[in-house]
């Protein structure tokens, strides 16, 4: 079955009708041009088993399968020596939170946590809102971020928004979408395209997550998200099959396991865990916050001993999702391509604007 | 799984649809389980068993916990030692797959199963462990023939008699094990790597393979398991009138290597390049315990993780040989992940954090101990001496502490008849720090060291001495019975007998005391 359309990221009832249709056509422009690949890079196209599901049939013989990694940045991780310094350089800049998942956070004047904010919804989606619907993205601020949000907060004197503005740019002050640089939709677009290219390299296939990408030039090899996408892409396109993104496409909130949290009352820690934006299945919003009610705030709850300090000690427990959709199994006739993608000297820097120019809406 | 195939060995005729208990060191072979010791078993496992239920499959199994409604979360992981090496060159080598599957009402998993991803599933090992929230313990569980026997519980592995034995060689502490706990969790299925399967392999039908988790998240559901048991432990470890017992038990978990994990780079090794731009950082555990030091003491240290250029770490592999082999297989080169080398278990390193967190010992106290001979994390035979001087009991001191001030003064007493670089005289140059300058000293001596290392791992001999440290450690994990599988590690062309190493304050090496080895089975260090 060939789709429709592709749908807001989560089911999202934002945008209007014109705003839908212009989100289709947005996702459709940057799965086309994943499929056709980068012309500065040799080795990089075609990508056959990449198709767009508006346009080239889904078969029946479709599996969903969904790929997860945690969001604490991995990049922040391996370069500390300690959990309480990871946790604090992780929780300094919004720059440094580059697993397709971001957060702010709340603390009473004494230092201790009352609320997380996470967020995992990509920038351009808000770049469309902005430019159809400008009220309801106030709206959605005042709702998430703070009643007090005023248009002149979010738009500059021309009426452009500002994605990286005062209530979205550090962790402190809101957080509403993804503003990390690597953090955007058409990034994990044109890394499933690229990773879906089956490499056999001096007569050995390759099938390790860092040599993939390392060969393949998709994404960031230090990153959880970037390998692992690539890799599962990757172990799908050997079993010759044709893959994309499932509608809606998107990244999302796997889950958040509280194995060895323990709250003051001994009530569920997970049930303070709160899906705010998204539909079921596609949550793209969340806040860790215990209701005022009850007579302790999130940095009462200890994990593993340790009571919450930072926002990034829960993102040590948080899983963020892309779902591939698969079907076709064993009919590809691509054939492996026999070497690593390289730029072509010169074109790199010109095709990259152009690029992100079509992209944009 | 040794011990259950000794069992198994031992098997003839076992009774359907029968409990019996056989723990190794005290069953001379299964009996049958007296009714009240069965009406004792209240984790999940039992409650089956005491219902009259013998499921003898996984499926079974599965299915009996489904209809009894308990444990309605369930997960699946999945892990092999050969789950990297490429298919076509597996030849006749054994990949041997393993499930390990958890199930939970809410957060905490209370049963945990291990059998084979492939096999006759009514042939197969099949292990269970649940927990029994009544007893404060996990009860170990097998399937022996035609029934399931009971092979003992967290108490078990801390018995003399029982400690070590069965399946207790690898759950060396009465708790759950997860040899390759961290990132980038070597031989696990995980964010990080995929197990290779055929295309046709009847796995990817199973429903277990296709809901599979990653150890990322098992990692997780290990640490907690384990820090629960602990915390159990602990407290009833402490009596009404403040008397602690088994202290001995406890603070060898401070002063010897119990049991490690196995800790590597979280880069594949076949994606290291002799480019000087992108050296390779070896895994911290191979320096220090950092966890308990600096997470857990919270000592002030800031360093940055050492790294090697690619190119000496690829020499080295040439120079040494390194290979994975089993049988007549042999694949050239390091693990999956580079440079995989035993470091600080966290079943020890979250026992001294349990015991300092319920103040029966202070932080000041636990780091004195771990900072003697602080360059060697494991199998330290400095530190195991200090565990001379551990009484089987104390009392907490009222004053606070714990029972801190009476195990120093005893060693502290001990220094006058000692050499001045002795064990128990740097415990005692430690203990008589301030409780203001402590934290700040031992930063600066350990950043001292992470300085010299670095200094030293960029030079030609300075990293053929980390790379020959590394594989001694190595062999001193492959003589424990922890080491169950040959794949698990690399080996080189380094005798098996060559003198074992250790690493010094000035990042140097040298060649351990003859008398290590021996001094440790004394304590129970190497016994598992």
């Amino acid at each position: 079955m060939v789709s429709s359309r592709f749908d807001p990221p989560g089911g999202l009832t934002d945008l209007d009708e014109t705003g839908l249709e212009q989100w289709s056509a947005f996702i459709s422009v940057s799965v086309d041009a994943a499929i056709a690949g980068r012309p500065d890079h040799t080795n990089d196209a075609p990508r056959a088993q990449f198709y767009n599901l508006t346009k080239t049939d889904t078969a029946e013989d479709a599996t969903s399968q969904d790929i997860s990694w945690i969001a604490f940045p991995r990049q922040v991780k391996v370069s500390s020596v300690s959990d309480r310094q990871r946790w604090t350089r992780a929780d300094s800049s919004r720059d440094l939170q580059d697993e397709y998942c971001e957060w702010s956070v709340t603390r009473r004047p004494d230092g201790k946590i009352t609320r997380v904010t996470y967020t995992c919804e990509g920038p351009e989606y808000w770049q469309l809102l902005a430019q159809t619907r400008p009220d309801t993205l106030l709206e959605l601020y005042q709702q998430h971020v703070d009643p007090a949000v005023q248009h002149g907060d979010l738009f500059d004197a021309s009426g452009s928004y500002i994605p990286r503005n005062n209530r979205n740019s550090i962790t402190t002050n809101g957080a509403m979408h993804l503003v990390q640089a690597a953090n955007t939709l058409s990034a994990e677009i044109e890394l499933v395209a690229a990773a879906s290219i089956v490499r056999v390299i001096d007569g050995r296939e390759l099938t390790g997550e860092q040599e993939l990408i390392n060969c393949g030039q998709y994404g960031a090899p230090q990153r959880n998200s970037d390998p692992h996408i690539g890799g599962v892409v990757n172990s799908i396109a050997r079993l010759k099959a044709d893959l994309v993104l499932r509608n809606p496409v998107g990244m999302y909130f796997g889950d958040l396991s509280t194995a060895g949290w323990d709250t003051p009352d001994g009530s569920d820690a997970k049930s303070y865990w709160t899906y705010v934006r998204g539909d079921d299945g596609h949550p793209v919003r969340a806040v860790y916050e215990v209701p005022k009610e009850l007579e302790f705030v999130v940095g009462d709850i200890v994990i593993d001993g340790n009571p919450i300090e930072f926002g990034a000690q829960i993102a040590d427990f948080i899983s963020i999702k892309a779902i591939a959709v698969a079907c076709r199994f064993g009919q590809s006739t691509a054939a492996p391509m026999t070497a690593c993608v390289e730029d072509i000297e010169g074109l790199a820097a010109a095709f990259s604007a152009a690029q992100l120019k079509s992209r944009l809406i | 799984m040794e011990g259950v195939m000794a069992a198994e060995s031992g098997i003839t005729q076992l009774a359907s649809s029968t409990a019996y208990r056989f723990v190794m060191g005290v069953d001379s072979e299964p009996t049958v389980m007296p009714q009240s010791q069965l009406d004792s078993l209240a984790d999940p496992m039992g409650v089956l068993l005491r219902q009259g239920k013998f499921p003898l499959t996984l499926h079974d199994l599965l299915a009996e916990v489904d209809a009894a409604g308990m444990l309605p979360l369930q997960r699946s992981y999945l892990v092999s030692e050969a789950g990297q090496i490429p298919l076509a060159e597996t030849g006749s080598l054994q990949r041997d797959l393993r499930f390990a599957i958890t199930r939970a009402r809410a957060t905490n998993v209370d049963l945990l199963i291990s059998t084979s991803a492939a096999g006759d599933p009514a042939a197969t090992f099949l292990q269970v462990m649940g927990w029994d929230e009544t007893a404060g313990r996990f009860n170990y569980y097998m399937r022996l023939g035609p029934t399931w026997v009971w092979a003992g519980d967290s108490y078990s592995a801390l018995a003399p008699e029982s400690r070590g034995q069965g399946c207790f060689d690898s759950h060396v502490n009465g708790s759950l094990v997860m040899k390759e706990l961290k990132q980038p969790w070597l031989h696990w299925q995980s964010m990080n790597a995929t197990i290779l399967l055929a295309p046709d392999d009847p796995l990817r039908r199973n429903p277990l393979y296709q809901s599979l988790s990653g150890a990322e998240d098992l990692e997780l559901t290990v640490r907690a398991g384990v820090s629960r048991w602990t915390g159990v432990r602990l407290k009833h470890a402490v009596t009404s009138d403040g008397r602690v017992t088994d202290l001995d038990r406890l603070l060898r978990q401070l002063c010897t290597t119990t049991a490690v994990n196995l800790a590597s780079s979280v880069t594949a090794s076949s994606t290291v390049v002799r480019s000087p731009g992108k050296p390779l950082t070896l895994p911290l555990g191979l320096w220090l315990n950092v966890d308990s030091l600096l997470d857990d003491l919270g000592l002030p240290a800031r360093f940055v993780p050492p790294s090697v250029p690619g190119q000496l770490y690829l020499d080295s592999l040439v120079r040494y040989d390194f290979a994975l082999v089993e049988g007549e297989f042999r694949q050239p080169g390091d693990a999956f992940f580079a440079f995989v080398v035993p470091e600080a278990a966290f079943e020890d390193i979250e026992v001294v954090n349990q015991l300092v967190r319920r103040k029966m010992i202070s932080a000041h106290f636990a780091a004195s101990v771990l900072m003697v001979d602080f360059p060697n994390p494991v199998f330290s035979p400095a530190r195991v001496k200090l565990l001379a001087y551990v009484p089987a009991a104390a009392t907490l001191d009222p004053a606070g502490g714990g029972v801190s001030q009476q195990v120093a003064e005893v060693i502290v007493q001990a220094v006058d008849s000692l050499p001045a670089d002795s064990p128990e005289a740097r415990f005692a140059d430690h203990w008589r720090l301030a409780d203001a300058d402590w934290r700040d000293v031992f930063a600066s001596r350990i950043q001292d060291y992470v300085n010299a290392v670095t200094l030293r791992i960029g030079t030609d001999q300075g990293f053929d001495d980390y790379v020959r440290l590394a594989e001694s450690r190595r062999r001193e994990f492959k003589s424990s019975r922890l080491n169950e599988f040959t794949l698990t590690l690399p080996v080189t062309n380094i005798p098996p007998d060559a003198p074992l190493l250790q690493m010094n304050e000035d990042g140097t090496i040298s060649e351990k005391p003859a008398q290590s080895a021996t001094e440790g089975k004394a304590y129970g260090q190497f016994s598992f």
